[in-house]
C-alpha cells in the first residue's frame, strides 16, 4: 500500500519496537501462496487414515481385513486392537493409494461393535455428585468468623482447539533422508518423536513446517495419527499423508477439559473474604490427569484458603491436551463471577471490590482505564433493569508468568547489506518470523527491507515450542545477541578501514554515522565482506541482562447486550488491556490480543462439546453443530498494549484468553440481576435465570454475627 | 453415447478439464471428486483449504464466474464449463490485488490457513458491492470461520480495500490516565 493507513488504534503508537512492521508473510498467506502441511500433496503418495471406535465403548465383533485388502488401491491394513474406550479411540489405520480408494477400504471393512455401558461427564462419578467436603479446622474458623457464608457450584464444558488445519504430516522420502512435513507446535518436538516410528535416527530426519495451520496446545505431539504415517512410511519407503478428517479433529486430539467447581466462602459486609474451600474436578477423557483448573488463581484476597482439592474425573471421551492458558479461563471465570456475586450481595460495586482483593498496583491502573474505555460509568446497578434488551458491564483479569526456553538465532550478513534471521522453531500464527525481523533490524538500525528470515525447520538452529508463552521471550535475547555480533563485525571493519573508533559508530536507518557524520552507507560497508558472515545468538534459557524487568498482566472489560424474551446475548465491546513487557510489533501483538478475545468470547458464548449419555457418542464433531464465533457475534474489540516501563519481552499468547469469559459472565449477570455459573452462556440458560429470583442481597440485613451480638 | 441421453460418465476415473485462474488444467479424476479434491489433488492449486469438508468454514472457497462457493460441495464435474477463480488468480506475492494488500496492511490474519477462503469471499463481495458497509461485509463473510480470531482486522482490510476509512477505533481516551503510556 503506498499510503500507509491512518493509525487506528492511536493508543498504542509508539508501544513497541515496530510500530507499523506488517507481518512478513501477509500476502503469501493472503495469496494463497503460503503452503502448511496439509498442502503438501503429491499425486503419488500413499493416503492413511485410522480405524476408529464408533461408541463411547465398545468391542470389536468383526471387521473384514481380507474384503478392504482386496479393495482396489488399499495396500496396507493394520488392525492392533478389538476395543474403543472412547468415540475416535483408534485400533489400527489403512493405507491406500488415493482417498477414494482409502474410503472404499474402510467401508469395505464393515466393522462391527457392540457397544457397551460407558461414562460422559464429570457428574457421572459419585465424588463429584457427593456434598462437599469438610474444610480444615483453621478454614472453617475463618468462614465461621465471617459474617456470611456463600456457597455455589459452577461449571464449564470441554472446549476443542478447532485449529483450521487438521493434525498430522506429510512424509516424504529424500535419499537417506525423510523430510517431513508437519503441522505442529514444536519443530523439534516432531524430529524427537517420528523418528520411532519411521525406523531412523534423529540424524536422517528433516521437519518442515514453515507455515502452520493454528496451535492452540494441541500440536505438542505427532499424535496417532502422525505415529500411523510414520509407520506407513517405514512399510512402505513412499511420501505419506497422513492427516485428520474434521471430525476426527474433534474427537481425538485434544482438547480443553470440563471443570465442575463447587466453592463455600465466608465474606463481611464490606465484601472481604474470610476464608474458603474450591472443590475441583476436571473431566479428563479417558487421560489420568490434566484436568486441573487455576481457582483461586492467586490474584485476589481469599484470606484463609483451604488446600487445594481437586480431582481428575475419568470417562469415555477423548483426553485434554493443553489448550492456551490451560486451566486459566475455566478458572477465571468461577473467580471472577464468584467475586461479583459477593460484590452484588454487599451491594458494592464489583470494579470496587476488586481494588480491594486485587494487591497489584498494575492491575490497578488497567481498571482505571478500563472502565474509562468502556463506560463503566453508564454500568445500571446490577438487576435494576427492566424491558427486554438490557445492557450489562462486567470486568475479567488475567496474570502470566515468566516462562523461558532455551533458544538460538543465527543471522547471516550477505555482502549486499541484507541479513538473513534463521531459526528452526515455528510460526503458527503468532508473528514469531515478523517479531524476529523486526528486532533484529531495530538493534542494528537497518530497514526491516533488509531481513528476510527462514524458519519452521529442523537444519535451522534449535528453538522452543510454541507453548506456555515463551517463544519470543526466550528468541528475542537470543536475536538480540546475534544482532549485536553482526553489528560489531560490521562495524569493526568499517572502523579499521576508516580509521575511526567502533565504539562512536551508530547506525541509523541502515547509515553508519559517526557522531552526525554520514560514515558510510550499510549496504556499502557490507559489501566489502568476501563472503557472508554468520554469526549466533544464544539464550541459555536463565534471567539475564535482556531478560529485563516486568511480567504479563491484563484487565478486560466488557459491555454486552442481553435478549431477555430469547435468552440471547450479544457481546458488543471489549475492552482488553494487556502488559507483555515490550511488544516487538504492535500490528500482529494487537492481533494476539483480539485473537484470545474472540476467542474466550466464543468460549463463553457458543462452545461446548456434547456426549450421548446413552451411547458416548460425541454428537458435534464438526463445524456445522460446533460453533464457533464468526464474523457476524464479533464484538468490537480494543487491544491495549501495556508498556509502563518494562524492558523484557513478555508472554502475549496466552493471558489475553484468560478474562474474557470472566468479563462477559460478569457483565450477562449485571444486566439481569442473576448470574449464570454454567459456561456456554446459552439462550436455555439465561432464561432458565431469568426464571430464578433477583440474586440476593445481604448487607441491608444486619450481619448474622452483630445480630447475635445484639441479642446477647 | 448411448442414444439421444446424457453421456455417461463414470464410475471409472474420466478425463476431466476445468478452467482455473485462466488456464486449462486436465486431469483424469473419479467423477465423485469434489472440485476442491480436483483442485487440491489434481490441479495442485492448493490455495483453497479442505477444512471441514461440509460447507461449514468457508475454508475452500473459490468464485465461479464471480460468485463464490463452497468448493468442497460442488463436483469437479459440475464445474467445467465454468470460470474458476481461486485465491491464486485474484492476485499474486508479485502482483497483488488490492484487496490482499489491505489484508497484510491490517494484519487480518494470524496462522493464515481461513485467509484464502476469506480473500475469495471478500472479493465475491467487492465485485458485487464495490463499497459496502460494515454489516454488509459481517453478513457477507458470515460462513468464514477463522479460529485465531482475526475478523476485526478482516473488516477494516475489506473497508479500506473498498476505498472507504477503517472502523472508528477509539481513542486516545485512556491515555491521559495511564501516566507512562503518554
Ligand atoms: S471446507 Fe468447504 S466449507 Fe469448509
Ligand atoms: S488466521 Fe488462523 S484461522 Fe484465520
Amino acid at each position: 500500500m503506498s499510503q500507509p493507513p491512518r493509525d487506528l488504534r492511536a493508543i498504542n503508537a509508539g508501544q513497541s519496537v515496530a510500530d507499523h512492521a506488517t507481518r512478513l508473510d501477509g500476502l503469501e498467506k493472503a495469496t494463497g501462496a503460503a503452503r502448511y502441511g496439509r498442502d503438501q500433496i503429491k499425486k503419488d503418495m500413499l493416503w492413511v487414515r485410522l480405524i476408529r471406535c464408533p461408541w463411547g465403548r465398545a468391542s470389536l465383533d468383526s471387521l473384514d481385513r481380507d474384503a478392504a485388502l482386496a479393495t482396489p488401491g488399499v495396500v496396507e491394513v493394520v488392525v492392533s486392537g478389538d476395543a474403543g474406550e472412547y468415540h475416535g479411540d483408534s485400533i489400527g489405520y489403512v493405507v491406500a493409494r488415493n482417498r477414494r480408494a482409502l474410503e472404499r477400504g474402510l467401508q469395505a471393512l464393515d466393522a462391527t461393535w457392540t457397544r457397551l455401558d460407558c461414562k460422559t461427564g464429570i457428574l457421572d462419578d459419585e465424588k463429584a455428585r457427593a456434598p462437599m467436603g469438610d474444610p480444615s479446622a483453621e478454614t472453617a474458623k475463618a468462614i465461621d468468623d465471617a459474617a456470611f457464608t456463600f456457597e455455589a457450584t459452577y461449571s464449564t464444558p470441554v472446549q476443542t482447539h478447532s485449529s483450521l488445519e487438521t493434525h498430522g504430516l506429510m512424509i516424504e522420502p529424500d535419499g537417506e533422508n525423510s523430510i517431513v512435513h508437519a503441522s505442529t507446535q514444536g519443530t523439534f518436538v516432531v524430529a524427537d518423536q517420528i523418528g520411532r516410528f519411521l525406523g531412523k535416527p534423529r540424524s536422517k530426519i528433516i521437519i518442515d513446517c514453515e507455515h502452520v495451520g493454528g496451535g492452540f496446545g494441541s500440536k505438542f505431539q505427532i499424535g496417532k495419527e502422525g505415529a500411523a504415517g510414520g509407520l506407513a512410511a517405514k512399510t512402505s519407503g513412499e511420501a505419506v499423508y497422513s492427516f485428520c478428517d474434521r471430525e476426527e479433529e474433534h474427537l481425538d486430539t485434544g482438547n480443553r477439559p470440563s471443570l465442575l467447581c463447587k466453592v463455600r466462602l465466608g465474606h463481611d459486609a464490606d465484601g472481604t473474604i474470610r476464608g474458603a474451600r474450591f472443590e475441583t474436578f476436571g473431566g479428563t477423557g479417558v487421560s489420568r490427569r490434566g484436568g486441573g483448573a487455576r481457582v483461586p488463581s492467586g490474584r485476589f484476597e481469599f484470606g484463609t484458603l483451604d488446600s487445594p482439592n481437586h480431582q481428575d474425573i475419568q470417562f469415555n471421551a477423548g483426553g485434554p491436551r493443553a489448550m492456551r492458558a490451560p486451566g486459566c479461563p475455566q478458572g477465571a471465570f468461577v473467580e471472577e463471577l464468584l467475586i461479583d456475586e459477593i460484590a452484588h450481595r454487599c451491594g458494592l460495586d464489583p470494579l470496587a471490590l476488586r481494588r480491594r482483593l486485587d494487591d497489584s498496583e498494575r492491575r490497578q491502573r488497567m481498571y482505571d482505564v478500563a472502565a474509562d474505555l468502556i463506560g463503566w460509568e453508564n454500568r445500571a446497578d446490577t438487576g435494576s433493569q427492566t424491558g427486554t434488551m438490557r445492557t450489562g458491564y462486567g470486568i475479567g483479569t488475567c496474570h502470566w508468568g515468566k516462562g523461558r526456553a532455551p533458544a538460538k538465532i543465527e543471522v547471516v550478513v550477505h555482502p549486499d547489506g541484507h541479513l538473513e534471521v534463521r531459526t528452526g522453531t515455528q510460526d503458527i500464527g503468532t508473528g514469531q518470523r515478523t517479531a524476529m525481523a523486526a528486532l533484529v533490524a531495530a538493534r542494528i538500525g537497518v530497514p526491516l527491507a533488509n531481513i528476510s528470515v527462514a524458519i519452521g525447520n529442523s537444519m535451522l538452529p534449535a528453538g522452543p515450542a510454541s507453548g506456555g508463552s515463551v517463544c519470543t521471550p526466550s528468541t528475542a535475547p537470543a536475536a538480540m545477541a546475534a544482532a549485536d555480533l553482526a553489528r560489531e563485525r560490521i562495524l569493526a571493519g568499517v572502523a579499521e578501514r576508516e580509521k575511526l573508533d567502533a565504539d562512536r559508530l551508530t547506525i541509523d536507518d541502515g547509515v553508519i554515522m559517526e557522531g552526525g557524520r554520514k560514515v558510510i552507507r550499510w549496504e556499502d560497508a557490507c559489501r566489502r565482506l568476501s563472503e557472508p558472515v554468520s554469526v549466533t545468538g544464544e539464550f541459555d534459557g536463565q534471567a539475564s541482562a535482556h531478560w529485563g524487568e516486568g511480567s504479563s498482566e491484563g484487565v478486560q472489560a466488557a459491555r454486552v447486550e442481553v435478549d431477555c424474551e430469547t435468552g440471547q446475548i450479544f457481546v458488543r465491546d471489549v475492552i482488553a488491556i494487556q502488559s507483555c513487557g515490550l511488544p516487538l510489533v504492535r500490528k500482529t501483538a494487537e492481533s494476539q490480543i483480539m485473537g484470545g478475545v474472540i476467542q474466550g468470547t466464543s468460549y463463553a458464548l457458543f462452545e461446548e462439546q456434547v456426549l450421548d449419555p446413552g451411547t458416548g457418542a460425541v454428537l458435534n464433531a464438526n463445524f456445522e453443530n460446533y460453533k464457533i464465533l464468526g464474523s457476524e457475534d464479533c464484538p468490537r474489540i480494543v487491544p491495549v498494549l501495556w508498556r509502563d516501563d518494562q524492558t523484557g519481552v513478555r508472554a502475549l499468547g496466552e493471558p489475553p484468553v484468560v478474562p474474557t469469559a470472566a468479563a462477559i459472565a460478569n457483565a450477562v449477570f449485571n444486566a439481569i440481576g442473576r448470574p449464570v455459573r454454567d459456561l456456554p452462556l446459552r439462550p436455555d440458560r439465561v432464561l432458565a435465570a431469568l426464571a430464578e429470583p433477583m440474586a440476593e442481597r445481604v448487607v441491608a440485613a444486619a450481619p448474622r454475627n452483630a445480630d447475635l451480638e445484639n441479642r446477647a | 453415447m448411448n442414444g439421444g441421453g446424457p453421456t455417461i460418465i463414470g464410475p471409472l476415473p474420466a478425463k476431466t478439464s476445468l478452467q482455473v485462474n485462466g488456464r486449462q488444467l486436465d486431469f483424469v479424476a473419479e467423477p465423485a471428486t469434489t472440485l476442491l479434491e480436483a483442485l487440491r489433488e489434481q490441479c495442485d492449486v492448493t490455495g483453497p483449504k479442505e477444512v471441514c469438508d461440509r460447507a461449514a468454514c468457508g475454508g475452500c472457497t473459490v468464485l465461479l464466474d464471480e460468485r463464490p462457493v463452497a468448493s468442497c460441495m460442488m463436483l469437479a464435474l459440475d464445474a467445467t464449463d465454468r470460470k474458476i477463480t481461486t485465491v491464486e488468480g485474484i492476485g499474486s506475492v508479485d502482483a497483488p490485488d488490492p484487496l490482499q494488500m489491505a489484508m497484510a496492511e491490517f494484519d487480518a490474519m494470524q496462522c493464515g490457513f481461513c485467509t484464502p477462503g476469506v480473500v475469495t469471499a471478500a472479493k465475491a463481495l467487492l465485485i458485487q458491492n464495490p463499497r459496502p458497509n460494515l454489516d454488509e461485509i459481517r453478513a457477507a463473510l458470515s460462513g468464514n470461520l477463522c479460529r485465531c480470531g482475526t475478523y476485526p482486522n478482516i473488516f477494516n482490510a475489506v473497508l479500506v480495500a473498498s476505498g472507504q476509512e477503517p472502523v472508528e477505533e477509539p481513542t486516545d481516551r485512556g491515555r491521559s490516565a495511564s501516566g507512562e503510556r503518554a
